[in-house]
This record gives C-alpha cells, sequence and structure tokens, in this order.
C-alpha cells in the first residue's frame, strides 16, 4: 500500500514536472499545452469564483437529484425482474437494446420534450444511470445462492427474514457496483448534457472555453471535474472493498 | 415411539408433459435417537425425500410425520439440517453463523452466545470462533454447519451427503466424530449418503432405495456394537452386508 502510494506520488510529479518542461521549452505549442503552473493558477481562481462555484454547485445537484431518483427505481425494478424471471425473460433483452444504444443520440428528443434546463438535465441523468444500476441489481438477485435460502427456511426464517438476513447482505455488494457505475453514468449524462445545451452548469463552461480557445480553464475544468469524480468513485468503492473479503474464494458454498 | 413415519409418499414434478415421478408409494418408519441411513443409486429420489423431511417440498400424495406431527412446512424446533454444500452465511463468523437459527428465534443474544459456544466446542472449533467461513477449510465449514443444525436443539438431524465433497480421510474422520456427537447428544440422525462403507460404519439401519421412481426396497439393521472402531470396515462381516447393499441396489436398476 506504501509503495503503491509512493509509486503514484513519483508518478505524479514526473508527469507534471514533464509537462512544466515541455510547455516551457516549447516542446509542446503553448496555446494547446499551458504548463501546470499556469493551470494551477486557473483553478485556484476558479475556487474563489463566485460564478463558477455556483455553477459546479448546479451541476452537482443535477447529478444528486438525478442519481436519489434514478438509484431506488432502478434497485426495485431489477429485484423485480430477478424475482419474476418470467418477466425477466420479456424485458432483459429489452434492456440490454437499451444498453446498447448511445443514449446521446436521444439528447435533441429530450430538449424538444422537456425543453433546455434543470428538469431535461436530471432526465437524461436518470436515464443514464438506471439501466446500469438496474442490471447489476438483477445480477444481485441472481446471484443469491439457493441453498443459503433453501438453509434459511429450514431453520425457520420467516419471508421478511429471508429477506433482510440472506437477501440482503448477499446482493449488497452487486448492489454497491452497480450504484457506483450508476452514479459515474449519471455525471457522462448530466455533462453531455450541458455541454449539447445550456445556460449554465460547468459542462456547459468546458464547452465555452473550448469554443473560444480559452485552454488555461478549458484544462483547469477538465482536471478539476477528473479529481472530483475520481474522488467520488474511490469513495463509493471502500464499502465494495470492504465486502468483497466475503465474496472470495468459496466463502458462499 | 417413531420420530419419523412416512407412508405412502409419492412425489411427482409436472415437467413438460410427461411428470417426473420421482418418489413412489414411500413407507418407513425411524425410533427416537437411531442413526438411519438412506442409499440408493444416483437420480433415486433420496434428496427429494429429504426435501419433504424438511417441509421445503410438498409430496404429491401421502404424508410424513414427524414426533406425531404432519409436515407440512419447516419445523425448525423439530428439524435441524446440514445440506450437502455447508450453506453458511459468507458474512457472518463461524459462531455467527451458528447463532443464526436461534437468532431467527428471536432468542436473547448472551443465551445463544453461551448454547454456541458449547456448540462450537462439541465439533472441535472454538478457536476458529470469530473465522468467516471462506477462511476454513471444507470439514472445518462442515462442522460449522453441523452446529448450526444442532442450534435450535432439535430431536431430528436431516444430513444430504453432507461429508460428499470432502477428501477420503477428512470424510472418514468427520463420521467417526459425527458418532460422536451423535452419542453425546441423544438425537435421531436421518443421513444420506452414496458410500456404503460410511452408511454401514455410522447406522443403526440402512434403507435401500430403488432406482427412480424411488421406493424403499430393503431395510438392513446393522448390529455392530457402539462404540465403533474404524477397523470393522475391514471386518469380513462388513464385507458381506456391503456385498449384500451392493447387490440390492445393483438389481434395482
Amino acid at each position: 500500500m506504501r509503495t503503491a502510494l509512493a509509486g503514484y506520488l513519483i508518478f505524479i510529479i514526473v508527469l507534471l514536472g514533464g509537462w512544466e518542461l515541455a510547455a516551457r521549452l516549447a516542446v509542446a505549442d503553448p496555446d494547446l499545452l499551458p504548463p501546470p503552473s499556469a493551470v494551477g493558477a486557473t483553478l485556484w481562481q476558479f475556487l474563489h469564483d463566485r460564478r463558477f462555484l455556483s455553477d459546479l454547485a448546479l451541476t452537482a445537484n443535477e447529478v444528486l437529484v438525478a442519481f436519489v431518483i434514478a438509484a431506488p427505481l432502478a434497485i426495485s425494478t431489477g429485484f423485480l425482474l430477478g424475482e419474476r424471471l418470467h418477466l425477466a425473460e420479456t424485458f432483459n433483452p429489452l434492456v440490454h437494446f437499451i444498453l446498447a444504444v448511445p443514449q446521446s443520440i436521444f439528447l435533441p428528443v429530450f430538449i424538444l420534450a422537456f425543453g433546455i434546463g434543470f428538469l431535461e438535465k436530471v432526465v437524461f441523468g436518470i436515464t443514464h444511470a438506471y439501466f446500469v444500476i438496474l442490471i447489476n441489481s438483477f445480477a444481485a438477485v441472481r446471484s443469491i445462492p439457493r441453498p443459503l435460502v433453501a438453509a434459511a427456511r429450514v431453520f425457520g426464517a420467516t419471508r421478511t427474514q429471508i429477506y433482510t438476513r440472506i437477501y440482503l447482505p448477499a446482493m449488497l455488494p452487486l448492489v454497491l457496483t452497480g450504484l457506483r457505475l450508476g452514479m459515474i453514468f449519471c455525471i457522462i449524462g448530466v455533462l453531455l448534457a450541458e455541454m449539447y445545451a445550456s445556460r449554465r452548469g460547468v459542462g456547459q463552461l468546458i464547452f465555452d472555453w473550448g469554443e473560444g480557445q480559452q485552454v488555461p480553464e478549458l484544462i483547469a475544468g477538465i482536471v478539476l471535474i477528473s479529481v472530483l469524480t475520481i474522488a467520488v468513485n474511490e469513495a463509493m468503492r471502500l464499502p465494495e472493498l470492504r465486502l468483497a473479503r466475503f465474496h472470495t474464494a468459496a466463502g458462499a458454498r | 415411539m417413531p420420530i419419523i413415519e412416512v407412508s405412502g409418499l409419492a412425489k411427482e414434478f409436472g415437467i413438460g408433459r410427461a411428470p417426473l415421478c420421482a418418489l413412489a408409494d414411500v413407507s418407513f418408519a425411524v425410533d427416537k435417537g437411531c442413526f438411519i441411513t438412506l442409499v440408493g443409486p444416483s437420480g433415486c429420489g433420496k434428496s427429494t425425500l429429504l426435501q419433504i423431511l424438511a417441509g421445503l417440498i410438498p409430496p404429491t400424495r401421502g404424508e410424513a410425520r414427524i414426533d406425531g406431527e404432519r409436515v407440512c412446512g419447516p419445523m425448525p424446533a423439530k428439524v435441524g439440517m446440514v445440506f450437502q454444500d455447508p450453506t453458511l452465511l459468507p458474512w457472518k463468523t463461524a459462531l455467527a453463523n451458528i447463532e443464526f437459527p436461534l437468532d431467527l428465534r428471536g432468542d436473547e443474544r448472551a443465551a445463544r452466545r453461551k448454547r454456541c459456544a458449547a456448540l462450537l466446542e462439541l465439533v472441535g472449533l472454538t478457536e476458529f470462533a470469530e473465522h468467516y467461513p471462506h477462511e476454513l477449510s471444507g470439514g472445518m465449514r462442515q462442522r460449522v454447519a453441523i452446529a448450526r443444525g444442532l442450534a435450535q436443539d432439535p430431536p431430528l438431524i436431516l444430513m444430504d451427503e453432507p461429508f460428499a465433497a470432502l477428501d477420503e480421510q477428512t470424510r472418514t474422520r468427520m463420521g467417526h466424530d459425527l458418532l460422536e456427537i451423535w452419542a453425546k447428544t441423544g438425537k435421531t440422525v436421518f443421513f444420506i449418503t452414496h458410500s456404503l462403507s460410511e452408511a454401514i460404519y455410522l447406522s443403526d439401519a440402512v434403507l435401500v432405495m430403488s432406482a427412480r421412481p424411488g421406493r424403499i426396497i430393503e431395510a438392513i439393521a446393522i448390529d455392530f456394537p457402539r462404540p465403533r472402531e474404524l477397523d470393522i470396515i475391514g471386518s469380513a462381516a462388513f464385507g458381506a452386508i456391503r456385498n449384500r447393499i451392493w447387490h440390492l441396489i445393483a438389481e434395482a436398476r
């Protein structure tokens, strides 16, 4: 763990150092690749810029609202399909068809239906998160070893106890994975919608900086969003890693 | 007084147009405190019979009574069970797994802890109380499963090929230890196995089942004095019984 951490640090230092050198020695076009010191300074300004922070808050808000709506809907649909296999026979292919199609092509339709604004961003975030959480919840139900349920029944478990004592803990790791992936998809959906057509939000800012060739701002925005999304992803991965140890080897057998 | 009374029991599974007849007219009784083993060719319906006794599936015809009461669902106070797979909950420690049936029943924590620690000692795993199933060997897991089967102190323990997945040495040892546990607790054990030696070594009587549709074709009393040593497996009398059962099964095909 320590050596890995040291490795990351060295990697980052080398990356930033190389980047700074390349920019200063004009190996790379300074208009396309400003030095990290310049990007860092821009980042610092962002953190004190009211306008920027309010755009960031708006985007985060859209993502959260979409996620909070999508997650329970998707988990319950996945659970229902997992428990009622005759429904799954009909709906699972449909879910996979939908997942195969890039949702971005529907964005103009969403705009026609919901206009440009908060609602459209949220709905686009929901549809991005929904299906990936759904298939993971479905898989979670199907992954419950049936003999565990039979054993619990023999020992007198009621239906409620089977759900709370067997289903819930057995499903948790896959459901958490689904939620994490769903969060990433949700962010993708919201940013995409903002970049495509929006008056506010980080996605719109990034798009405008690109259009206006404001490269330090553009790179600083990209770095900030990357760092934030990595942090969200890692935070959501922690409980998964903690649970994973129970599901290694023949633990479930 | 018999603890298991089975009369005219039949089970058909409705698969497609031709129903599969797993059990046809099975009748027998088992006296309290006995160690009875059921043998028969694979697919003859042994496990089906055990699942009916456990109240997991209903019979098509006939009835099973346990301790005088007709089986129409799981009876945790009367029947404990050990499955072919240990079916331990991977997210619970060995001790917590043994406590699980008492937990379902709503027993107080201190009381169940005390009882289950004693059971853990009975199966020789006191030092492994806080280990998770994936940290235990196959034999240890099955010992935990045996202790769990005893947790609610039922008079009858059903065992469905509990040692089938273990290597020969571990299996022999487990059989030997099971006899000790049986002698100490005074339970009735109804045991299923493929191994004729295991059946004869362990049992007061061996019930021989025909190929599907399963019927009991013979009940053979085993009169070797107890406690038994492993040496008897090599004796001529043991061999004669094994041959007899072997021919019964071969002819029943």
